[in-house]
């Protein structure tokens, strides 16, 4: 598009440092059924341009909806006169970025059927089956099944000479039962994230089918015990809960530009400091976290991030020691790093990128180990499958999490259903005590599609996955 | 963007039997800054037109984010099409019809003529008053007009605009960290001296921190984690949720199930705080006391439900807790020791239908005994169930500006139930 090269080519001319422009075009259907009234069925289009210059040390980033040249070329200069205001306050503390080469490249995310070319009746017709079956059971008062689907089309350009085409599609379908009995309402929810796939992967889903599973299990939640009060326990966990565990526990406090205090303001910061960095213990011997932009189907894989650099796969903890970080061309330089992660992502074309999770997962154990197996070793203690209340204060040490659907352990065996049950933790007890990880066969992914951060706020997404895991002497019991 | 060709467009080339647009445009202009520099800078304008339409009770969907012909006729064909696949909806809903609007005021001059520049001084001068404390400061100035509007085939027709000022800062000296932030609709009424002398005051107080461990005990909640608390009590309102059985309000309505003293509204008499015309329903928008002495009054509700079970479809569109005006120093000997809380951070809930939330408190709690304060405690964990939490205040401050959307005020709670710590 001759955008790319007229807004580069006016950012150079002005005395940029380094100057990109992303045109970015997203698409968005979200079709939403509660019950059986169709609350939602809508398609977004979101199409426009963002333009960041660096100019003496600082960053300008302006944005337009408005594609001519006129409108580009002013967009440019708005750029260059914020990054010029930006560097009257950064004179003694200038931000620099670290060296990148060129890149011409496409990327397109595989999928065998666009989910946008599925009928929308068909869609529906889909989640009315659903919903239906929820509702056949008695007790379930609400039945919700949605289905998103997302293209980002991206053009990006920067004055490194870097060109690159990138379509980006994902799809994420999430059902709710909720059963109201005995004076309590209780909701289980089928939901393993979204996955960089097309409409494949919600035909073999068999959504359905799993919905009438999902009815079950909240009738039987509503009517089950409370745990009591908080003891030491064990806790088994399975890779759909820990996906958020992880997320909060260890993502977020890896993002490097929270570790240097860029987020001290809203987000919040981070405990693990660079002076631990290769030798901080975060976890148990057994605990390696994988930081991963080219895992496949992975919600952060799209071949490169927003600063023009390529997907890589990394250790963050390795053997349970802090070990690297996520970072971006300018955090990178500020720890004394001369590469960057490529952790730079935007969510539409009006957001200046920023330092965000990558696909980030738990490498399963080394020894055959199967989730009944691990049950069977565990005398005392609790399994979580699902996401549920879930929190962590702003420098990501102390957290409770609840879960959607959870079972007494007792003597080996799954005794009895338990409801309304929350662990509170804190870094670095709760991933020291990590005692037991299944294997390889037992590894599935979670993607996030909201994670929310930065002012103004912004939602990415990326993947976590883990094989189901043990946790011992962690505090447990039951809410209040 | 013309307005006017957008809606006139719509009119004539829609041919669905009923439709509603929502225009919604803004321009932004956002200064980040992080440890005395500024990372993040960013501006420019955002426009989305959004159009609903039905065939009988069929309906669907549409967005595009520019206002040309080519995009215009691609919303109208998509939304036209989504609506013929889609199956009629039991709980349909006509577009609204024309009505007459309050009158309110949510721009200011001062706000409109903020610029690039200015903003820009208001973060060095920030940044200075930081180094001259030897601390590092974090936050963002930002600035924001927007105008929302309405039409639809019924005859509803209005437009509201706002604006908006904001400006938080973060201080970190040694392990003290501490916030503040102005939020308002009137650049006019910012003092950066009179708030950075607040945050400095906060930081101070904060100096000496002894390790505290989680109890119930009385707390002070200052206006911003009020509101913060109340907006998630709010959520759990809802009329129809409540009707169907999924909040602690089921069978509720009209009984005392909050503290006697407490009353939460809506209003659009405080000119302080922002008070649309219209929701984005299309329906306008009226005083509302959802709470008044301890009595619910009224919960949020839809069209829909409003019209099945015969209440009037309101939604919360700012918050008002009127107060009294006990001072923070009366009320620290009121109780024997206690707490006080600046703000939350990450409340979520933890059970729907009982009402409890967790969440930390953040940028600095303080412990008082005897009418003084102490020193400053470590942060902790809550989980509480807030409409319960308002039959055990014990006294209201003044009601003051918390954001641009709430005005309440200080309150001492008696035995907040704080279930851990953490290290800092």
């Amino acid at each position: 598009m001759k955008y790319l090269d007229l807004a580069m080519n006016a950012a150079s001319s002005l005395g940029a440092e380094y100057a990109d422009i992303r045109i970015q075009r997203s698409t968005d259907q979200r079709i939403l059924m509660r019950n059986l009234s169709l609350k939602n069925a809508d398609t977004q289009v979101v199409d426009g341009y963002g333009i960041r210059v660096f100019k003496d040390g600082a960053w300008g980033f302006a944005h337009n909806n408005v594609y001519n040249d006129e409108a580009v070329l002013a967009t440019v200069e708005k750029a260059f006169h914020i990054a010029k205001l930006s560097a009257t306050v950064n004179r003694d503390k200038k931000l620099r970025l670290t060296p990148e080469r060129s890149y011409i490249a496409t990327y397109k995310t595989p999928y065998k059927t666009d989910p946008f070319e599925i009928p929308l009746s068909e869609k529906v017709e889909l989640l009315t089956q659903i919903n239906s079956n929820m509702l056949s059971y008695e007790g379930i008062r609400q039945a919700m099944s949605y289905f998103i689907m997302h293209k980002d089309e991206k053009l990006f350009a920067s004055t490194l000479g870097t060109r690159l085409d990138i379509t980006y599609v994902f799809v994420d379908p999430i059902i709710t039962a909720t059963a109201v009995a005995d004076g309590d309402s209780q909701s289980r929810t089928f939901d393993e994230g979204g996955r960089t796939v097309g409409w494949e992967w919600i035909e073999e889903l068999d959504l359905a089918e799993k919905a009438k599973q999902i009815a079950q299990e909240a009738l039987i939640k509503v009517k089950a015990d409370t745990l009591g009060p908080e003891e030491r326990r064990s806790l088994v966990l399975d890779p759909n809960h820990l996906g958020l565990t992880m997320h909060e526990s260890v993502g977020h406090p890896t993002e490097l530009d929270r570790v240097l205090g860029w987020e001290a303001d809203y987000a919040g910061i981070s405990f693990a400091t660079p002076e631990k960095l290769k030798n901080y213990r975060y976890g148990s011997e057994i605990v390696n976290f994988v930081g991963d932009n080219t895992l496949a189907e992975g919600m952060a894989t799209m071949g490169f991030d927003d600063d023009g650099v390529p997907g890589q796969r990394w250790h963050i903890i390795k053997d349970g020691i802090l070990n690297e970080y996520g970072s971006t061309r300018d955090t990178a330089m500020e720890i004394g790093l001369d590469y960057s992660r490529g952790c730079n992502r935007a969510t539409y074309y009006f957001d200046q990128p920023i330092n965000r999770i990558p696909n980030l997962y738990l490498l399963p154990g080394t020894k055959a180990l199967s989730p009944a197996e691990l049950i069977a070793d565990t005398e005392d203690g609790v399994y979580i499958q699902g996401r549920g209340s879930f929190s962590i204060d702003q420098h990501r040490v102390n957290f409770q999490f609840g879960g959607d659907f959870f079972w007494e352990i007792k003597n080996g065996k799954l005794y009895r259903p338990l409801k309304k049950v929350l662990y509170k933790s804190c870094n670095p007890e709760f991933w020291n005590s990590c005692d037991a990880i299944c294997d390889k066969r037992y590894w599935r992914p979670f993607g996030v599609v909201n994670c929310g951060k930065g002012q103004p706020s912004q939602t990415a997404r990326m993947t976590h996955g883990s094989a189901p895991a043990r946790f011992r002497n962690i505090r447990v019991g039951g809410s209040q | 963007m013309n307005r006017e060709f957008i809606e006139q467009y719509i009119r004539s080339h829609c041919s669905a039997e009923d439709y509603t647009c929502r225009i919604s445009e803004s321009d932004s202009h956002e200064t980040r800054f992080a440890q005395n520099g500024i990372t993040q800078h960013l501006a420019g304008p955002k426009v989305w037109i959004d159009l609903s339409v039905s065939f009988g009770a069929k309906s669907g969907n549409s967005l595009v984010n520019q206002g040309n012909e080519a995009n215009l006729d691609r919303l109208i064909k998509t939304a036209e099409e989504n609506a013929r696949l889609a199956p009629e909806d039991p709980e349909h809903m006509p577009s609204v019809g024309a009505s007459e609007l309050p009158q309110v005021q949510n721009c200011s001059d001062a706000t409109l003529a903020l610029t690039p520049e200015q903003m820009v001084d208001i973060v060095q001068q920030t940044i200075n008053k930081a180094k001259a404390l030897d601390a590092k400061v974090s936050g963002m100035c930002e600035k924001h007009i927007s105008t929302n509007g309405i039409f639809s085939k019924n005859g509803f027709s209005a437009i509201d605009s706002n604006t908006v000022f904001c400006h938080s800062m973060t201080l970190k000296k040694g392990e003290v960290e501490t916030k503040v932030s102005y939020e308002a609709k009137d650049f006019a009424g910012f003092d950066l001296d009179l708030e950075f002398g607040r945050l400095a005051s906060q930081a101070e107080a904060l100096a000496r921190q002894e390790t505290f461990e989680a109890q119930k005990i009385a707390v002070i909640l200052r206006p911003p984690a009020l509101q913060e608390l109340m907006w998630y009590m709010n959520w759990m309102m809802n009329r129809r949720q409540s009707d169907e059985g999924f909040t602690p309000f089921t069978g509720m309505l009209d009984k005392q199930c909050f503290g006697e003293k407490f009353s939460l509204h809506t209003t659009l008499k405080n000119p302080l705080i922002l008070a649309q015309p219209f929701n984005m329903m299309g329906v306008p928008t009226k005083e509302m006391t959802w709470v008044e002495k301890g009595v619910l009054k009224a919960m949020p509700t839809d069209r829909y439900w409003a019209e099945r079970v015969g209440c009037e479809a309101q939604m919360p569109y700012n918050m008002y807790i009127p107060g009294e005006d006990i001072s923070e120093t009366e009320m620290m000997k009121l109780v024997p020791r206690g707490l006080i809380i600046n703000r939350f951070w990450y409340i979520r809930p933890v059970d729907m239908k009982r009402g409890e939330l967790t969440g930390m408190t953040r940028d600095g709690v303080l412990y008082f005994e005897d009418g003084e304060v102490k020193h400053a405690v470590n942060n902790l964990r809550f989980n509480e169930i807030p409409h319960e939490m308002t039959q055990r205040i014990l006294a209201f401050g003044t009601a003051q500006l918390a954001s641009t959307r709430a005005f309440v005020p200080p309150i001492l709670v008696d035995n907040f139930n704080f279930v851990d710590k953490t290290t800092f």
